[in-house]
């Protein structure tokens, strides 16, 4: 508890980051919002994170863009992206990236705190 | 979805070919069209059903879900009730015209609500009964609560109107404060001092001429002439992050004189209360920022008070099933802030509101208005120190109230009221009580087989829950610094410091404390399980030992170490706190709640409809009572008939030819002149020995009250007289409509010789108790339809099933089967009081024990 995992949450919809960081942090993760990938992608630059989540359409950088540049500079970071429109093709594309998880929108939130367990090692 | 495969639909194509091809009269031939567009509808009926539980579900606080779901499940839906409800028009000649009006309105209010953050409203005053919370960001959580209130027509909120937070962005624009509160958002500490210098900018700034014009307009129409009238000015904040209670955070006025200067003033002074050193404090402490907070101001007229005081409609840290309601003379702030012994009362959350326990305190003084505006502390008068404040009438209506008002918000309520001195119950406020049975929040007060409670302390609880940590022993204040996330909280008193650390607690243990000090408020905020006065955890348990506490009423069970199993529990309270996703789940409102249920009720009326469910409902009903009604005008060369069975089904059944073997104009028909093989299938197992229990199964109160929330009475007799289930059939078909009490079923079948064409659609809903058992309920079915073979779908408390390609004699049995789980199933969902009771009676029903 003393260093708990740190979890990323980027989404452009403020109610998507304010679940998750609330469903997260109350398994005692450190949650970080952010509602657009520049400054999130900052931020990774002056603290680990070991976990991202992220939405797979933003304006500016989208999805793709965050699990490429994550996977090119942190390889170590476990990506899991969220999506509300899910077809076969992002779900490849997000596969081929080497996402951990990609879930549609709404997602269920046990779901996603199993899928966050798993990317840590964390025994159910 | 479409119910009825391309499979089904050649079987229907077929049948309607056997039964009507070429011989038979114009009159059949109507009600055969009237039989497809009755299936029509049906299939839209069904088809809207699903979607509006998948919203719910979505929407229950499981799943994150984000605008643009919301907005594509509405369209879906709103275009599968258009489509509905024209098809209904056709099959009923639009007589039922306002139904449209309805729709409309309703879509009207999902709609605004949905688009909310598109549309910022220009209005500087709003008046209370239109601040609604389709209007949240414009009017402040508090001040939409009590406006909300306004649709039950049996609570009486005050005369009053709502200053906005568009008035306040005014307030601060013209009086060049809004920079000055940005430069607050840098980070670190804020110095009281530029705090201060804050309140005494906005106390003295001027109000924009709009805001004063709007606000002395809102005055003049509140102000009758007649007498000196009073005002209570109140805050009502608008946070930008989270929506938090900010219970005592921000300043109210009471007994302001209604005129524009002394409004003004007090407008000011509660605005400026934003800024409070207190109020800052809580908002850095709750991760919200100050300065993104924008505030809304009620002005609503002041009752002359009698008496006051607070309603929870389910007790916090009390026995499950009862309301506590805390009551004394005078204003209520001395109960609000516990500076008063208040009488306290206990009763069961009941449509009977029976006292459970009544303690009359001694009420040494009382608050009431002072002359010159204000308040002021008076000495109560000796003859009514020790006197009840509230005769049972009292309580009766303040109980059904309080439980009406938890109705409309789906969740318990911390109430403020104010009796006058004609004994009129006013409602001056109303919040969210965050709390949850324990059940819920995983602690189910068992303990777990085999493990050893290391100590068990007696005590008094704020909050039931289960938390696991380290053990934190705070002796200071500074201590506090060092607080381990996640750890459980040990003191020897409780302190309103400890917020500090609320957010990351997991428990709190304390030897000395009240459960209604403040702190105890923000151990319900922040859902931190807590028991106060437990004499001495602070000496038993060690700084650092690894812990597990279990809280329950009175006491507190220890375990040595962290047992996840016991404290994970799917708790979404504190998701349903969010500021956000109340505002979104709010539109439930519209499409969740079932009101309409008894059809010999006045109310059953297009008109009556209020959400999306009720007008589903009313279809329903209005279109099984069509082709009843045209079947008894001789449609069809049967007339409806009555079944007359060993068992009170009150099922009518209409023949489309082959079903019943009777003679001409025979009003009834018994079991053997059911010719319809599908039909006696199901009524074979229905009437099965043991399985249809005509006792009562007694209702928990909970169950009641679960029931109450959706449904208009209970206890309306004709609930028990279900003379609308309506089979259609044919030899080989069945089309069954059932409602039995507050269950809902339909069954579509068709069972012959030829197994490719057979098939059995099931659709099963309602229930009058609690949301936990009718889900009990529905994994019950579920696994029994699996072991016959079906695929079944379950959505909230709502299971869909399917079935087909069966031989003959297969269907038979299925059917028959599913006549006794009709029939077994009535009142199963009232004695479900565990997961492990769906287990033993669905392998007492496969066993063939009906026993309940």
């Amino acid at each position: 508890m003393n260093t708990p995992y740190r979890i990323m949450i980027i989404d452009d919809e403020k109610i998507v980051g304010d679940m998750a960081k609330l469903s997260l942090e109350q398994e005692g993760y450190e949650v970080e919002t952010f509602l657009n990938a520049a400054p999130a992608l900052e931020r990774l630059q002056t603290l680990p994170f070991d976990v991202v989540v992220t939405d797979y359409k933003m304006k500016g950088i989208d999805g793709m863009e965050v699990l490429t540049t994550v996977k090119r500079l942190y390889p170590q970071i476990k990506v899991i992206m969220i999506t509300a429109f899910a077809n076969l093709d992002t779900a490849i594309e997000a596969l081929r990236g080497d996402v951990h998880d990609f879930f549609p929108k709404p997602v269920k939130i046990k779901e996603l705190k199993a899928s966050i367990r798993k990317a840590l090692n964390i025994p159910a | 979805m479409n119910i009825f495969t391309p499979q089904i639909r050649s079987g229907i194509r077929d049948l309607r070919r056997r039964l009507f091809g070429g011989t038979a009269g114009r009159q059949r031939r109507d009600f055969k069209v009237l039989f497809e567009r009755f299936r029509e509808v049906l299939e839209l009926h069904n088809t809207a059903a699903d979607r509006i539980a998948d919203i719910g579900e979505k929407l229950s606080g499981e799943y994150i879900f984000d605008i643009v779901y919301i907005r594509q499940a509405y369209e879906e839906l709103y275009r599968t009730f258009s489509a509905f409800l024209e098809r209904f028009s056709v099959l009923t000649d639009n007589c039922y015209a306002e139904l449209g009006s309805r729709l409309e309105r309703i879509d009207h209010d999902v709609r605004q609500l949905i688009n909310e953050d598109e549309t910022p409203s220009d209005d500087l005053v709003v008046p209370l009964v239109d601040a609604r919370m389709n209007r949240l960001r414009d009017v402040g959580g508090k001040m939409a609560n009590l406006g909300e209130l306004g649709s039950l027509p049996e609570i009486t909120i005050p005369q009053g109107f709502v200053i906005t937070t568009r008035s306040f962005d005014e307030f601060m624009s013209l009086n060049r404060l809004t920079d000055k509160i940005a430069d607050l958002s840098v980070p670190g500490e804020i110095d009281p001092a530029t705090l201060a210098a804050l309140r005494s900018a906005v106390c003295s700034g001027a109000l924009p001429p709009g805001v004063r014009d709007a606000v002395t307009g809102a005055l003049a129409g509140m102000v009758d002439g007649t007498s000196h009238q009073l005002l209570a000015v109140r805050s009502s904040a608008v946070g930008e992050d989270g929506e938090y209670s900010f219970a005592g955070q921000f300043e109210t006025v009471l007994n302001v004189p209604a005129d524009a200067a002394s409004l003004a003033e007090a407008y000011k002074t509660v605005i400026a209360s934003l800024f409070s050193d207190r109020a800052f404090h809580y908002c850095k402490t709750i991760g919200c920022n100050p300065t993104g907070i924008r505030m809304a101001v009620g002005v609503i007229r002041m009752i002359d008070a009698a008496a006051s005081g607070v309603a929870y409609s389910s007790d916090p840290g009390g026995t499950e099933g009862q309301m506590l309601i805390n009551a004394t003379w005078g204003l209520g702030t001395s109960v609000v802030e516990g500076q008063v012994d208040a009488d306290s009362y206990r009763i069961a959350r009941s449509p009977q509101a029976v006292m459970c326990e009544r303690r009359i305190g001694a009420k040494e003084t009382m608050v009431v208005p002072a002359l010159h505006g204000g308040t002021t502390v008076m000495k109560t008068p000796d003859a009514i120190v020790n006197k009840a404040v509230l005769d049972d009438r009292a309580l009766t209506t303040l109980a059904t109230q309080a439980l009406s008002i938890e109705g409309l918000f789906h969740r318990p309520q911390d109430i403020e009221w104010a009796i006058d001195r004609s004994g009129a119950i006013t409602i001056l406020q109303t919040r969210p009580l965050p709390l949850r049975p324990a059940a819920e929040t995983g602690a189910t007060g068992a303990a777990p087989a085999g493990l050893p409670v290391f100590q068990t302390f007696s005590g008094i609880s704020v909050r039931r829950g289960a938390g696991a940590g380290t053990v934190f022993i705070a002796a200071s204040p500074d201590d506090l610094d060092r607080f381990p996330k996640g750890g459980v909280l040990v003191s020897r008193h409780d302190s309103s410091h400890f917020i500090r650390v609320m957010p990351y607690a997991s428990a709190i243990l304390t030897d000395q404390g009240t459960p209604t000090s403040h702190m105890a408020s923000l151990c319900r905020e922040f859902r931190v399980p807590t028991l106060v006065n437990c004499g001495s955890a602070t000496t038993v348990l060690r700084n650092g030992q690894e812990i597990t506490v279990m809280i329950k009423e009175k006491e507190a069970q220890v375990y040595e170490g962290i047992l996840r199993d016991l404290v994970d529990g799917g708790n979404n309270e504190a998701i349903e706190e969010l500021y956000e996703f109340r505002k979104k789940k709010f539109l439930l409102r519209y499409i969740l709640p079932l009101h309409l249920v008894d059809p010999f009720r006045d109310d059953f009326t297009p008109n009556g409809c209020s959400t999306l469910h009720d007008i589903l409902r009313f279809i329903h009903e209005k279109m099984v009572m069509k082709l009843v009604s045209a079947a008894e005008q001789g449609l069809t060369d049967r007339t409806a008939v009555h079944l007359d069975l060993p068992v009170p089904a009150g099922i009518v059944a209409i023949d489309l030819g082959g079903g019943l073997s009777l003679p001409e104009h025979a009003k009834t028909a018994t079991m053997d002149s059911v010719s319809s093989v599908p039909l006696r299938a199901v009524l074979a197992g229905m009437t099965h020995p043991g399985a249809w229990h005509t006792e009562v199964v007694a209702l928990h109160a909970g169950d009641l009250l679960a029931g109450m929330m959706k449904l208009a009475d209970i206890t309306a007799p004709s609930a028990s007289m279900p003379m609308t289930n309506l089979a259609v059939v044919s030899r080989e078909y069945l089309n069954l409509s059932l409602k039995f009490g507050y269950h809902f079923t339909l069954l579509d079948c068709y069972c012959s010789p030829n197994r490719t064409n057979n098939h059995v659609y099931f659709r099963f809903s309602g229930g009058a108790t609690d949301l936990t058992k009718r889900s009990r309920r529905v994994r019950l079915i579920e696994s029994i339809l699996t072991t016959f073979g079906f695929v079944c779908q379950i959505q909230g408390a709502v299971i869909t099933a399917r079935i087909s390609n069966r031989d003959e004699d297969e269907m038979i049995a299925i059917l028959n089967s599913i006549g006794r789980l009709l029939a077994y199933t009535r009142q199963l969902d009232a004695v479900l009081h565990n997961d492990e009771s769906v287990e033993r009676y669905t392998g007492n029903f496969l066993r063939g024990d009906y026993r309940l």
